[in-house]
């Protein structure tokens, strides 16, 4: 958007975003369209886009600007693709929630659009038309940073929908950034559903022709269509290269990486398929087999008065008291190595021990993960730990912390207090494993 | 008109205002920054190996605007596999497509800034960062970034005023260091370091003018002394067009010498295009049907088709009415229309096709399988073929694009961007279909930079000065020959760095690096491939007095072969310089020994066995003093 100041030199002009415009500022004068401004222009800056293609700002202080061409109106008609749906594919129910993957960004406008159509989303992906028949459906565009739980049990809900009409597998495309809470949620929320429901989403929007999106969603309908894996998982680029994806349990995955295409990463656990864009699926991992005609309905409930808290040195412990007064029911720490927060009492006040017996003795739930992500916490091996665990801290295993609170809130929203709490250090949707094998954790760096 | 007055070939008698030439350049020219232009790479290109490899796909994705690119779709279809080195040191994750750019590169953008006030071009009040789609993979995000720097300057050489439509900032694409059919392997270490394009307006004058604009804007680039140098760092592309024709962009020419005769071949190749348009129309040639000629010469002993169909591939025939004898006509020296429409066929991944102009025969072709493909094409006397085999997929793309390309020969002169075919007859072929506007759109990971009255100033305090530079030169060498010829070549900046050093001969080295240079190149010495380091060594050896001007040459010689170390050179070759006592008693020694010599005999004799080791002057200077 342009600030106040050029909106009200726009207006005053009579001149609207998309005219054809000769802007004279300065020495200079300027012909061309007049594109959109962002946040990121200076405030005084019109943004002219030249015949050669090129946009450039030019000041609106003591310029003028006369109108050339109006703009056109008329929406432009998408473009069809030439590929029919070939008959007799597998149903793949495909569910827009946010992010620009199978989208198109309109320039003109900052919009998204999403391609419904399965013609649209051919010409896009033209691959796409020859592995499943497809329906499309817009949830919401929603952000990743801005998802909750109630984004979660929509999809969830959806997704069972569509597996209870016939559909062979379901393709959930989401934005990265919180990708693995949703895969989570919907982990625990369809625990009894027995096909494929794939997340996938972009690392480089689909507007760029580098996107990683292509095979992402390429291989994402192909489990969908083609596997027979019965969990909820994520499916991104495995390597940097257009090379192949990789299908990874829902509780058990972490996007590691803040740009990378491979950011995605199992922890404490194996990949469960490989997959390119043709040939065999190679499934590498254990996972649970779908069972087709599976009617199941969502468990869809969810307490959202549960925290995710970090232990740092030198914190202050007044952090759970915090909560623990806002009537938070459940509370999940990303303690340091095995599972500990400062407990020593010869710094005062720097303890989070009376803190965390005061909030358990009042009925809230607080589980323990790590901060390593990768190994497994203990209640034990330290006195630090078994002070943490005696006060009645929860040790969750090899979980990650963020599918702790996932699954915490899950708990709360549909088991009285008791089961929850029996139920979060047990494995209920893939999220605790009992045995944790030596190449499980990377050493890429070494090599 | 000053065009073809050096007189070369045919092209010496065109009329170029009277054909409707136009022709404007794209000057690019890598800078000599610290880092590359979004990230904290070196910008240099490694002379170190590979520390591994990523591949890539790409697709033609809409433009701001809407539209795909004719030649971003083109490159698409042609689906080819983009491998990439990459360079422990010289690659980050920006440079692959892994991490968003940083911002604009300062140092970049200064340099260029005080180019293009010297350009004077207007400087746009807010730079907005583009991304301009190329998805042949010489950049893996599938775009080169690019900022318009500002548009409306001009430039003027022996009073014909050449107009700079615009100047920008971009980054520099990968290097190729292998291609197949299916696949392209760069090298990622080049990508990103910054770059300027200068673009002139279509009007430059004749293919010699073009050379001359080219080699003002170097000088000019040069002369911030603030550029990279050397092989590939500077590239000039040149678009071209006739009356009736279309702009070519013409792209890989290495040497500036020789640019215009590129130029002057593609204006031919233009109007020979449009004759035999006017040719085909006249016998209302058209493009027919394609047909599968497999099973009916299923057992030829054509070598390139029963290899295509031993392998389970495909021969496909096309029906050209009319074209009878066109296809062999010349267009350019050695190349044919034929050759043109198989240019584009190679694209479709075949390695090319057979017309019928050519010698069945001398393709194993026997007359009764030629008469066969005549029938199944059910073709007149007046009619043309082309086969095309390869496998399956491959030949029914680059019959299509055969037959693209033969119908454009119906309508004149495709608009093209063509690469160097052969550097020997200076002619083009075929690279894709010229990129049309569509392909920007803004790149919102970089912030637009404001242009500041301060930044203004200091490139105008910092803006390159022909003018200036050329009288100081003079003043500096006493010799304006010279001093003009220095500004024009490639070497003023290592003459600038070499006479640095205090007590440097001037002259010297400016003759070195422009008479000698030139000669040891002639004579088939690689002078060019001479690092910088050891020039510097050698003439500062030379500065000291350790060796004579006859020794430097015998020096630059075996530099110039690859030996390195100047030191180490003059010690094994025995040049040090034989001077003052030293000298003295040589001097005595061949008195001695050649009792009653004159002074004349002396100087000749002490040369003629010590030519390299004695300079000239010292020695007359002695032998005149006793």
């Amino acid at each position: 958007m342009y600030s106040d100041e050029v909106l009200e030199f726009l207006r005053s002009n009579g001149v609207e975003v998309g005219d054809l415009v000769k802007v004279k500022s300065g020495g200079n004068t300027v012909e061309g369209e007049l594109m959109p401004g962002t946040e990121a222009n200076s405030p005084d800056v019109l943004v002219i886009k030249l015949a050669n293609g090129y946009n450039t700002g030019v000041s609106s202080k003591g310029a003028r600007v006369e109108k050339l061409k109006r703009a056109s109106k008329e929406a432009r008609p998408f473009p069809k693709a030439h590929l029919g749906q070939r008959k007799g594919l597998p149903k793949v129910t495909l569910l827009y929630t946010g992010g620009t993957i199978g989208s198109k960004l309109d320039y003109k406008t900052g919009g998204v659009y999403m391609l419904l159509k399965p013609e649209e989303l051919f010409y896009e992906v033209p691959e796409l038309s020859g592995i499943a028949s497809i329906s499309a459906k817009q949830l919401f565009s929603i952000s990743s940073e801005d998802m909750s739980y109630l984004e979660w049990q929509r999809i969830a809900e959806e997704a069972a929908r569509a597996v209870s009409e016939g559909a062979h597998g379901v393709v959930v495309t989401i934005g990265t950034d919180t990708m693995h809470y949703a895969s989570a949620a919907l982990s625990f929320m369809l625990k009894d559903i027995r096909a494929p429901i794939v997340l996938t989403g972009s690392q480089r929007s689909s507007d760029r022709g580098s996107s990683d999106a292509f095979l992402n969603l390429i291989c994402a309908v192909r489990l969908a269509a083609e596997s027979d894996i019965g969990e909820v998982g994520i499916c991104m680029h495995a390597t940097s290269s257009d090379d192949k994806c990789a299908f990874m349990r829902g509780t058990k995955v972490r996007k590691m990486h803040t740009s990378r295409r491979d950011a995605f990463r199992p922890v404490n656990s194996k990949v469960i398929a490989e997959l390119g864009s043709t040939g065999a699926i190679k499934y590498i991992g254990r996972y649970r087999k779908a069972v087709q005609s599976n009617g199941a309905k969502p468990v869809l409930g969810f307490e959202s008065k549960v925290a995710l808290v970090k232990a740092y040195p030198d914190s202050d412990p007044d952090l759970i008291n915090f909560y623990a007064d806002k009537g938070y029911k459940g509370m999940i720490i990303e303690g340091t190595g095995l599972g500990h927060t400062p407990v020593s009492t010869e710094h005062e006040g720097k303890s989070w021990l009376p803190a965390i017996k005061n909030a358990v003795e009042n009925g809230m739930i607080v589980g323990m993960t790590s901060q390593c992500l990768y190994g497994r916490v203990h209640p034990n091996v330290y006195r630090n730990l078994r002070l943490l665990s005696n006060a009645g801290v929860i040790y969750c295993g090899d979980m990650l912390p963020e599918t702790a609170y996932v699954k915490l809130g899950w708990l709360l929203g549909n088991y009285d207090a008791g089961k929850a709490r029996d139920l979060l250090a047990k494995d209920v949707a893939g999220e605790i494993e009992e045995r944790q094998e030596y190449d499980e954790f990377p050493n890429d760096v070494f090599e | 008109m000053k065009g073809g007055a050096q007189g070369v070939g045919a092209a010496a008698a065109l009329d170029y205002a009277k054909l409707g030439f136009m022709c404007g350049l794209e000057v690019h020219q890598r800078l000599a920054t610290k880092q590359k232009l979004f990230c904290a790479c070196p910008a240099e290109v490694t002379q170190g190996h590979g520390s591994g490899t990523i591949f890539r796909y790409q697709r033609a994705v809409a433009g701001e605007l809407g539209n795909v690119d004719l030649s971003a779709q083109f490159e698409e279809m042609r689906r080819r596999k983009f491998i990439y080195n990459l360079y422990e040191g010289h690659t980050c994750l920006v440079d692959i497509d892994e991490e968003p750019p940083h911002p604009l590169n300062t140092e970049a953008l200064e340099i260029a800034l005080s180019v293009a006030a010297a350009l004077g071009l207007k400087i746009s009040d807010e730079l907005e960062p583009m991304r301009k789609e190329v998805v042949d993979g010489s950049n893996p995000s599938a775009f080169q970034r690019t900022i318009l720097l500002g548009t409306d300057g001009a430039i003027r050489l022996d009073g014909h005023e050449i107009g700079i439509t615009m100047m920008s900032l971009e980054e520099e694409s990968a290097g190729i260091s292998a291609a197949t059919q299916d696949s392209i392997t760069y090298d990622s270490d080049r990508i990103g370091i910054p770059l300027v394009e200068i673009d002139t307006d279509p009007h430059i004058a004749s293919p010699q003018e073009a050379k001359q604009v080219a080699l003002h804007i170097g000088t000019l680039l040069r002369l911030t002394g603030r550029v990279q140098r050397g092989i590939g760092t500077i590239r000039q592309d040149v678009n071209v067009s006739i009356k009736g024709g279309a702009r070519v962009e013409i792209k890989g020419m290495q040497k500036l010498d020789t640019m215009d005769r590129f130029i002057e071949n593609e204006v031919l190749r233009q109007q020979r295009l449009l004759e035999l348009r006017d040719e085909l129309v006249r016998r209302k040639a058209s493009v027919g049907e394609v047909h599968d000629l497999t099973k009916q010469l299923s057992g030829t002993k054509a070598k390139i088709i029963s290899a295509a169909l031993g392998s389970g591939g495909s021969l496909l025939g096309l029906a050209l009415h009319g074209f009878s004898g066109m296809l062999g006509a010349e267009v350019n020296p050695g190349r044919r229309l034929g050759t043109e429409i198989s240019d584009y066929a190679k694209m479709g991944g075949v390695k090319g096709l057979i017309h019928s102009d050519e010698d069945m025969n001398g393709y194993g072709l026997t007359d009764d399988e030629a008469a066969t493909v005549r029938r199944e094409l059910k073709l007149k006397e007046r009619d043309a073929f082309i086969l095309i085999a390869g496998a399956n997929d491959n030949a029914s793309k680059a019959i299509r694009l055969a037959a693209d390309r033969a119908r454009q020969a119906l309508v004149g002169v495709p608009l093209e961007t063509r690469g160097v075919a052969s550097a020997e007859t200076f002619t083009t072929k075929f690279m894709r279909p010229l990129p049309g506007g569509a392909r920007m759109y803004p790149e919102t990971d970089v912030k637009p930079v404001g242009i500041t009255k301060e930044m203004l100033e200091k490139a105008a305090q910092d803006a390159p000065d022909i003018a200036k530079e050329r009288a100081r030169l003079v003043k500096e060498l006493g010799n304006e020959g010279l001093a003009g010829m220095l500004m024009m070549s490639q070497r003023l900046q290592i003459y600038k760095m070499l006479t640095a050093a205090r007590g440097s001969d001037r002259e010297f080295i400016a003759n070195t690096l422009l008479q000698k240079f030139t000669e040891l190149r002639r004579a088939g010495y690689d002078v060019e491939s001479i690092p910088e380091g050891e020039l510097s060594g050698l003439f500062r050896m030379y500065a000291e007095g350790k060796l004579t001007k006859q020794a430097v040459e015998e020096v630059l010689k075996e530099l110039a072969r690859g030996k390195r170390d100047a030191a180490k050179i003059v010690k094994a070759m025995g040049l040090e310089r034989v001077s003052g006592k030293a000298l003295a008693s040589l001097v005595d020694k061949v008195r001695k020994e050649a009792h009653g010599i004159s002074g004349k005999e002396l100087v000749q004799r002490v040369m003629r066995e010590h030519r390299l080791n004695v300079d000239g002057a010292e020695l007359n200077a002695l032998v005149d003093g006793k």
